[in-house]
C-alpha cells in the first residue's frame, strides 16, 4: 500500500482523536465530578441560511456585499439588537428605533435627531428604506463606505447614543439569548468572538431587509393594480418626472436627482437651500468635510423620496416643515451659489399644479412597510 | 489510481512546447485606454476654472459624462475586432479629479489598425430596462429619463455667469441620448501591442468643441438654449454632432 492510498484511511480515525482531545481540553472537571462545557463556549446551531432578498422585478438587483453575506439568522439578530435599548443605551431608553421608526418609515419625526441626552445633533435621522440599492456611501455627508460601517459611530457619539463599544460587548457577550444568536448568525464558538463588527454587520443586514416597493406609485406604474386621480397624473407626467419637458420650459425637474424606482440617486449636489456668499461660508459642509474639497461644500446625499409625505421635517437639518415649503424653496430657484446644482432653475407653479405635485409626491407613500410584522419590534 | 500519479505528472510537462511561434495567437498584454475631458484644448477642470465662452461670457462646468458601447479594438490583419467593454460610463463630476481617466484591458498580442467605439447606448441595451441590471451598473435609473425616452448618453452641466454681477448662477443642463442620436466613432492609427510595454491609446473630448465647435456656437444666452431633458434632443443635436465629431485619439 502506498502512502497514497493510506491516507483516507487513516484520516477519518486521525480526525476523530484530534476531536477528542479537543473535546477534552474543551472540558473541564467540576468540583462535583460532572463535566460542563468550559466558560465561554457558546452552543446551539452554527450554521447560517444564507437569505435572498425579496426584490420586485421593477427594482434593480441589490448591491452586494461579500463582506456581509444574508442569512435568516443574521437579519433576525439585527432585527432584535435594532429594537434593543438595553443594549445601546446606557440607561436602556434609546435603540436604533429610536430615531428609525417604522411608522415614520424609519425617520423620527424630528427636524434633527435627538440624541441621548436629549440635545439635537447636526442633523436629521434619514430613513432606512432601500439602503440595499445604494452603492455611493451611507449618511447625509457619504461619509461611510458600507452600510455595516455606518452602524459604527452612532454608538459612541456624544449627540446619539453616546455609549461606548466596550460596555455594548460586554453587555452582548453577558446577554442569556444574544450569544447564541451570534453563534447562529456568524457560526462563532466563543463569547470573546462577539465584537462590534459582528454587531453592526448583524444591523446592517436587518437594515437590508426593510425595502419599500408597495407604495400607489408601484401599483399604478409597475402592477396595474390601481390608478392615479387626475390630479396624481398631472404632477407625475407634468411636473414631477423630466422626460418630456419642452425647450426652456421652467419646470420642478425632480426627477433629476429623484428617477424612479429609488426615487433617490445617492449622488451629492447643492440644491440650493442654503444663501451663502461663498462655496467656503457653509455652516454644516456636508461633502465636503467628508473629501476636504471645497467644492463639496453644502453638498448632501439625495434622499429617496420614498414615503416622503411620512418623513417630515425635510431636508439634512429639517429647515422645512411641509412639503409646500419644499417646494416653494425650489420654485425659487436656489442662491446662485456656483457649486448648486444646474438643474436647480426655479419655476412657477398654479395652485393646482402645486397641488397636483404634492398629490403626486402623496403616491409614494407605502402603507404596508409601516406594519410589516418581519421589520416591528420582536417583542 | 496507481497510474493517476505520471498521468498528472505528465500533464504540465505536455502543456509546455519548444516552439513560441505556436503560442503567438493566444498571448494576452495588457492595453490602457484612457479618456480625457478638456475644454479649449486644456484638461478639464471641473468647477474650478472659469472658462471663457465664444459669447463673451463665461463657465464653470460641473458634470461631463458619456457612454461608450462596443469599446474595440481593430486587427491590422483584419478579423474579428477585439471587444474590450460592452458598455461604460465616461464621467467627470467632481473638482479633485483627474481630467483623464484609465481603463487597463487584456488583449491579444499583435498589431491593431485602429479602436472603435459607439457614442452613447447600443440600442440593443438601450431596449433593457434598468431594473434588469443591480444598482450598481453603469445602465441604472440615474441616467434614465423613463420608457419611452430610455437612457440619457451624455451630460454636459454648467454654471454661467452671463450677467457682469460676478456670479455663476445661471445654470446650463443639456442631456442627450436617443437611439437616433447614437453615433459610431472610428479611428484609424496602427499600433502593436507586443507585451513590451503597455501601449496608452487616449481617447480626448473637448467640452468646448461640442458646445462651439464647426463654426457654430450654442448660444448658452438664450432661457429657451439653457436646458435639453429627455423629448426635446432637438435643441441639443448640434451639441450632440459637435461633440460626436469631436473626437481624437492619441497614442504611446
Amino acid at each position: 500500500m502506498n502512502f497514497a492510498e493510506r491516507i483516507p484511511m487513516t484520516r477519518p480515525a486521525f480526525l476523530l482523536g484530534l476531536f477528542l482531545l479537543f473535546l477534552a481540553i474543551g472540558c473541564r472537571e467540576e468540583p462535583g465530578g460532572s463535566t460542563v462545557v468550559d466558560e465561554g463556549t457558546i452552543t446551539g446551531p452554527n450554521t447560517p441560511t444564507p437569505y435572498a432578498l425579496e426584490v420586485p422585478d421593477y427594482f434593480p438587483a441589490p448591491v452586494v456585499d461579500p463582506e456581509n453575506p444574508l442569512s435568516e439568522e443574521g437579519i433576525e439578530l439585527g432585527r432584535h439588537l435594532f429594537y434593543d435599548a438595553s443594549i445601546f443605551s446606557t440607561e436602556g431608553n434609546m435603540s436604533c428605533a429610536t430615531c428609525h421608526q417604522q411608522e415614520l418609515a424609519f425617520t423620527d419625526g424630528f427636524g434633527r435627531a435627538i440624541g441621548v441626552r436629549g440635545e439635537p445633533g447636526p442633523r436629521s435621522a434619514m430613513s432606512l428604506v432601500n439602503l440595499a440599492f445604494n452603492p455611493n456611501g451611507f449618511n447625509w455627508d457619504g461619509g461611510e463606505g458600507k452600510l455595516w460601517e455606518q452602524a459604527i459611530h452612532p454608538v459612541e457619539n456624544m449627540l446619539e447614543l453616546d455609549n461606548d463599544w466596550q460596555e455594548v460587548i460586554r453587555k452582548l457577550r453577558e446577554h442569556g439569548d444574544y450569544p447564541a444568536r451570534f453563534r447562529a448568525a456568524f457560526g462563532i464558538d466563543k463569547v470573546e468572538e462577539i465584537d462590534p463588527e459582528l454587531t453592526v454587520k448583524a444591523l446592517a443586514q436587518f437594515e437590508r431587509t426593510i425595502i419599500s416597493a408597495d407604495s400607489k406609485f408601484d401599483r399604478v406604474v409597475y402592477k396595474n393594480t390601481d390608478f392615479f386621480t387626475e390630479l396624481e397624473q398631472l404632477g407625475a407626467d407634468s411636473l414631477f418626472f423630466v422626460e418630456n419637458v419642452p425647450p426652456g420650459t421652467l419646470h420642478p425637474g425632480c426627477g433629476h436627482c429623484h428617477n424612479a424606482p429609488q426615487f433617490g440617486d445617492n449622488k451629492f449636489h447643492n440644491n440650493g437651500i442654503t444663501d451663502v456668499e461663498t462655496i467656503n461660508d457653509f455652516v454644516d459642509k456636508g461633502r465636503g468635510d467628508i473629501t476636504g474639497n471645497p467644492f463639496d461644500n453644502g453638498k448632501f446625499r439625495t434622499p429617496t423620496l420614498r414615503n416622503i409625505a411620512l418623513t417630515a421635517p425635510y431636508m439634512h437639518d429639517g429647515r422645512f416643515e411641509t412639503l409646500e415649503e419644499v417646494i416653494d424653496d425650489y420654485a425659487a430657484g436656489g442662491h446662485g451659489v456656483e457649486n448648486e446644482d444646474p438643474n436647480i432653475t426655479g419655476f412657477s407653479l398654479t395652485e393646482r399644479e402645486k397641488a397636483a405635485l404634492l398629490a403626486f409626491l402623496h403616491t409614494l407613500t407605502d402603507e404596508a412597510l409601516l406594519t410589516d410584522p418581519r421589520l416591528s419590534d420582536p417583542k | 489510481m496507481k497510474h493517476l500519479l505520471p498521468l498528472l505528472l505528465f500533464l504540465p510537462l505536455s502543456g509546455c512546447l519548444d516552439d513560441d511561434d505556436l503560442l503567438e495567437p493566444l498571448r494576452e498584454s495588457p492595453v490602457t485606454v484612457a479618456f480625457r475631458a478638456e475644454y479649449d484644448e486644456a484638461p478639464l477642470a471641473i468647477q474650478r476654472e472659469a472658462y471663457a465662452y465664444p459669447t463673451g461670457d463665461s463657465l464653470k462646468v460641473l458634470l461631463f459624462q458619456y457612454y461608450v458601447s462596443d469599446l474595440e479594438l481593430l486587427p491590422a490583419g483584419g478579423g474579428e475586432a477585439v471587444r474590450l467593454a460592452d458598455i461604460d460610463l465616461i464621467r467627470w463630476m467632481s473638482a479633485t479629479e483627474d481630467a483623464t481617466v484609465e481603463r487597463t484591458y487584456s488583449v491579444p498580442a499583435g498589431s491593431y489598425r485602429g479602436l472603435r467605439f459607439g457614442l452613447g447606448v447600443k440600442p440593443e441595451l438601450n431596449a433593457i430596462d434598468p431594473s434588469e441590471f443591480a444598482a450598481n451598473y453603469v445602465l441604472n435609473e440615474n441616467e434614465f429619463w423613463g420608457e419611452q425616452t430610455r437612457y440619457v448618453f451624455a451630460k454636459i452641466e454648467a454654471n454661467a455667469l452671463l450677467e457682469a454681477d460676478g456670479r455663476y448662477d445661471t445654470g446650463l443642463s443639456y442631456h442627450m441620448g436617443s437611439d437616433s442620436l447614437y453615433t459610431t466613432v472610428t479611428f484609424d492609427r496602427t499600433f502593436t501591442v507586443d507585451g513590451s510595454g503597455v501601449p496608452t491609446l487616449t481617447v480626448v473630448a473637448d467640452v468646448l468643441e461640442a458646445l462651439s465647435g464647426t463654426g457654430q456656437t450654442f448660444d448658452i444666452t438664450d432661457p429657451q438654449k439653457q436646458t435639453v431633458h429627455g423629448g426635446n434632443q432637438a435643441v441639443a443635436t448640434g451639441i450632440w454632432n459637435r461633440l460626436a465629431g469631436q473626437f481624437t485619439l492619441e497614442t504611446e
